[in-house]
């Protein structure tokens, strides 16, 4: 197992690498001279002349992308300048805040996604089953950001069982119930459409699975209709989940922006639209890359998953 | 193509997202043509004006603008976004996966490794990363969007363009001399574009959705020209005070995503192979039962007995009558042969015991099956469970797809114990580990934690028999258990039942198309052809002197060592679709003594000599020198 972990994160190694490479050129795509362009209305001629020495701008290409990868490797990130600040700190405590808010909404849209696929698959055709398809139906098509907004006219300003918006009370403690009462509606809002599209794939998982022979001997075993279900089908149906559940974690990370945005919630996606908008290139660029560095090694996390699971995988 | 529209209209919710789609559409494409106010003509003597006050039809929005006309003219934008959006990406992914699928090699692994690299990127996030690069507007949002759905295509369509390229149509047409370029447009591309179809219309709404989402981020289309994401983006500030700015464009954008989804899900059923059957429903837990007739009475004192058993399958308005009547019965420590072809009804029969035929499509539509007097078909499902596995165990055939892939085979025979008995897992387990031994598995005491995949064929199937000897089981039913192994491994699994039987007095019915293993382990055969007895009687009887000719024919095809010169005679023709039976003999068509009243009514199973049955009215003359 240790062994497979290492190798995992070996071939993890690359994808960094492909990354990193993928932001370069997107950045590279920025027209004009690229100190001007990246540093927009902060383009003063000290930090003009900062920036081109600092990221050897006045160099080839290939010698630029190297210097920015070595700068990246010694978690020097640059600074923003709209903050006047390291990128790195900022990213890292703003990503701390778009963590708990995507971690909580992965875990409900993990729980509640696979748990009404197979309920939806047990009583296929069943009234349960129709009334499950259709919200899911209008969970993959309702925009995350127009839930949100729903939400908070009726549970935060008709029925005010929540705040409107934020991380934290303005005044009072910054307690675990303090957190919960404002994280209960950014957290659903964020995972009803992932929910929606695990339970679909859950469900086909799930329908695949029940028609196996396996799942006859469990029956004809005597097996209670429960476990066959809970049990038999649920887990074989797992090694097709699991890996949904990874692409899923990685729409949840990114569709955070939008519920960030509705709920102000201080995360790293509200960081990156406000830096788009002031051309806070740097910033943007530091972001993108520790986001999509987390979600790779996120991914590492599920494959080992998956391996646990199912004992035919080489490990 | 008019098969396709059919199966899409016969998808009723499908249908009514296509109607919604086409009336939105219409919408937008008339849009300029109606008498709508000017979307960007700011009023703000009139701002937050509520639907029908004033003038304006939806009212006004925070700077006065006509709601119902920038309602229309950014459905008309964001649809416009969407669909472009989707056809750059499907015509730049499904050429990258063309591309790589057709040439493979380092081309393939060269475009894959990129594919994947982007794919490895949370998707909104690589959106941001290209508008940040190419700055806010509508055209870069459009850009980003189909960028990042590239990928997805791409990987789509070289899997599929993967398995064309290996055809021998194509090599076909490269051996007679056609270009790359005219291969894959007049080869690959027509066999690719049903995954295309399928692949836009699963994006399409959520590629409507994402630039939405960029206009709402304020990263789209920038004002005062204004799609269906910025509107809501604008009414945002002023949600609390006047929501209906915001219910509107949201409202528009959940309805126009909710009918592609719809649509595209209608799409993708008429599509796909695999789901046009319908066969992707799932067998409930115990076989549907949907008796007319009057249901037979227990005659004998028989363990088990099966009377007039008729096992159907509805598919599609055809009906399969895989058991049309079947009457069986074994005592205590006897063994029965079911012997017949492939389709000739042998598992259906038997899965009928215990409610385990799938269903849907099985129904057992008449019949009882007693197991000491009580019938199981009318039992609840509660009692059915009760018996399954604890007094009528099966053994199946293939036991690689039969047990779980998952779960140790240890796992499995504890649970089939402590299902029916509650015992400690410690004990359970020892349980198991007896049971392994009693089926002969070396090592029985490693071996409780192997996987199936990690053991032999032979090892798998000691397994399913351990499995089904763990209660003590008072029948069991063995479905082709030898079937998939090879001669010796088969010849020690038939002497270990034997000796189980002996031992423990078990009923046995055994189900095989291979008279050798009858010969081998039966007391009785039942023959069947066409989901019904053709005969039955004592093996000896049976093989010596079989009565129906079908019987006599099936025993000429099986090659005997050291039987000399014998002709093996192959049955022509093929055993009658069990949806298209006329009355009268069912092997009437393929047997060489047929008569006029071999097809004129029903023949009954009728007493031919002592202990041996037949279903034919010119039965075969006792011949001993036939098998000789």
């Amino acid at each position: 197992m240790a062994g497979y972990i290492i190798k995992r994160l070996l071939s993890a190694i690359p994808v960094l690498l492909g990354i990193s490479i993928i932001v370069f050129v997107i950045m590279a795509m920025i027209p004009g001279d690229p100190a001007t362009a990246i540093l927009g209305s902060y383009a003063t001629p000290e930090n003009v002349e900062k920036l081109n020495r600092d990221l050897g701008l006045d160099q080839p290409m290939i010698q630029r992308y190297f210097i920015w990868l070595g700068n990246m490797l010694h978690g020097d990130f640059g600074r923003s300048f709209s903050l006047n600040r390291a990128v790195l700190d900022e990213v890292l405590e703003r990503f701390n805040a778009t963590l708990v808010l995507a971690g909580t909404a992965f875990v409900i849209c993990s729980l509640l996604g696979v748990a009404a696929g197979v309920i939806s698959a047990a009583r296929q055709f069943g009234l349960a089953d129709k009334l499950i398809t259709f919200v899911v139906l209008l969970g993959i098509s309702i925009p995350s950001f127009f839930l949100g907004m729903m939400m908070i006219l009726i549970f935060a300003v008709d029925l005010r069982w929540f705040p409107v918006s934020g991380m934290w009370p303005i005044y009072g403690d910054r307690d675990f119930t303090a957190l919960i009462r404002h994280l209960t509606l950014p957290a659903i809002a964020l995972a009803v459409v992932a929910a929606g599209v695990i339970a679909r794939l859950s469900r086909s998982a799930m329908l695949e699975v029940l028609r196996q022979d396996f799942i006859r001997t469990a029956r004809a075993k005597g097996v209670h209709e429960r476990s066959v279900i809970w049990r038999h089908a649920l887990r074989a149906a797992m090694v097709t989940i699991i890996p949904v559940l990874g692409i899923q974690a990685g729409f949840v990370l990114s569709g955070a922006v939008y519920i960030e945005i509705v709920f102000q919630w201080p995360g790293v996606g509200r960081m990156l639209v406000d830096a788009i908008l002031t051309r806070d290139i740097l910033l943007v660029q530091g972001g993108v890359v520790i986001v999509a560095a987390c979600y790779v090694m996120f991914n590492i996390v599920v494959d080992v998953a998956q391996s646990l699971l199912d004992p035919r995988i080489k490990t | 193509m008019s098969g396709f529209f059919k199966l899409l209209a016969r998808n009723r919710l499908a249908l009514g997202g296509l109607i919604v789609m086409v009336a939105v559409v219409l919408l937008s494409l008339l849009t300029p043509l109606l008498p709508l106010a000017n979307p960007d003509v700011i009023d703000t003597a009139n701002r937050f004006k509520l639907p029908l006050e004033g003038t304006a039809l939806l009212g006004t929005d925070h700077l006065g603008r006509d709601l119902l006309s920038r309602l229309l003219w950014g459905t008309r934008l964001s649809l416009a976004v969407g669909f472009v959006a989707a056809a750059v990406a499907a015509t730049l992914g499904a050429t990258i996966g063309i591309v790589a699928g057709f040439y493979g090699g380092k081309t393939d692994n060269i475009i894959m490794r990129g594919v994947d690299m982007l794919m490895a990127f949370p998707y909104i996030l690589l959106a941001l990363a290209i508008v940040a690069a190419l700055g806010p507007g509508l055209m870069n949002a459009l850009i980003a969007v189909s960028a990042v759905n590239i990928p997805f295509f791409a990987r789509n369509i070289r899997g599929v363009t993967v398995g064309i390229a290996h055809k021998e149509f194509v090599d076909a047409a490269r051996l007679s001399g056609m270009g790359d370029l005219r291969i894959i447009a007049t080869e690959v591309l027509p066999n690719v574009i049903p995954v295309i179809v399928i692949a836009i219309s699963t994006t399409v709404g959520w590629m409507i959705l994402e630039t939405a989402g960029l206009s709402f981020l304020g990263l789209g289309s920038q004002p005062p020209q204004a799609d269906l994401g910025s509107m809501l983006g604008e009414a945002r500030s002023a949600l609390i005070t006047n929501p209906n700015t915001s219910i509107i464009p949201g409202a528009m954008i959940l309805i126009i995503v909710m009918a592609i989804n719809l649509l595209g899900d209608g799409v993708r059923d008429a599509l796909d192979p695999r789901l046009k059957s319908g066969a992707l429903s799932r067998p409930m837990p115990a076989t549907r039962v949907d008796r007319k007739a009057p249901i037979p009475t227990a005659s004998d004192d028989a363990l088990l007995a099966l009377r007039d058993l008729h096992t159907q399958f509805h598919v599609k308005g055809r009906v399969y009558k895989a058991v049309g009547g079947v009457d069986l019965s074994v005592r205590p420590g006897e063994c029965l042969g079911i012997i017949g072809e492939s389709g000739s009804g042998k598992s259906v029969t038997a899965l009928s015991v215990m409610g385990l035929v799938a269903s849907p499509p099985g129904v057992i539509t008449g019949g009882a099956v007693y197991y000491q007097g009580q019938d199981l078909v009318g039992a609840p499902y509660e009692t059915l469970r009760r018996l399954r596995g604890d007094s009528v165990a099966y053994i199946f055939q293939d036991p690689q797809a039969t047990l779980h892939p998952l779960y140790t085979i240890g796992d499995q025979l504890i649970e089939a114990v402590r299902v029916h008995h509650p015992k400690g897992k410690a004990e359970a387990r020892a349980h198991a580990i007896d049971l392994l031994k009693s089926v002969r598995i070396p090592n029985a005491e490693d071996r409780i934690n192997s996987y199936p995949h990690e053991l032999s064929g032979g090892m798998r199937q000691r397994v399913g028999i351990a499995m089904a000897l763990a209660n003590d089981p008072e029948v069991i039913i063995a479905d082709e258990p030898t079937t998939a192994l090879d001669v010796t491994v088969q010849a020690q699994i038939l002497s270990l039942l034997d000796d189980l039987r002996r031992e423990r007095g078990l009923a046995i019915i055994f189900i095989t198309h291979d008279f050798g293993v009858v010969a081998q382990l039966c007391d009785r055969v039942a023959v069947m052809y066409a989901g019904r007895i053709v005969e039955e009687g004592p093996t000896e009887a049976i093989l010596n002197t079989a009565a129906h000719p079908y019987t006599a024919r099936l025993m000429a095809c099986v090659p005997e060592l050291g039987g000399g010169r014998r002709r093996l005679a192959a049955i022509p023709g093929l055993p009658p679709g069990v949806d298209q039976l006329g009355i009268g003999c069912a092997f009437a068509d393929r047997c060489d003594k047929v008569q006029p009243a071999c097809r004129a009514a029903d023949i009954p199973l009728a007493p031919l000599r002592p202990g041996q049955k037949v279903r034919c009215i010119h039965p075969e003359p006792a011949r001993p020198e036939a098998v000789a």
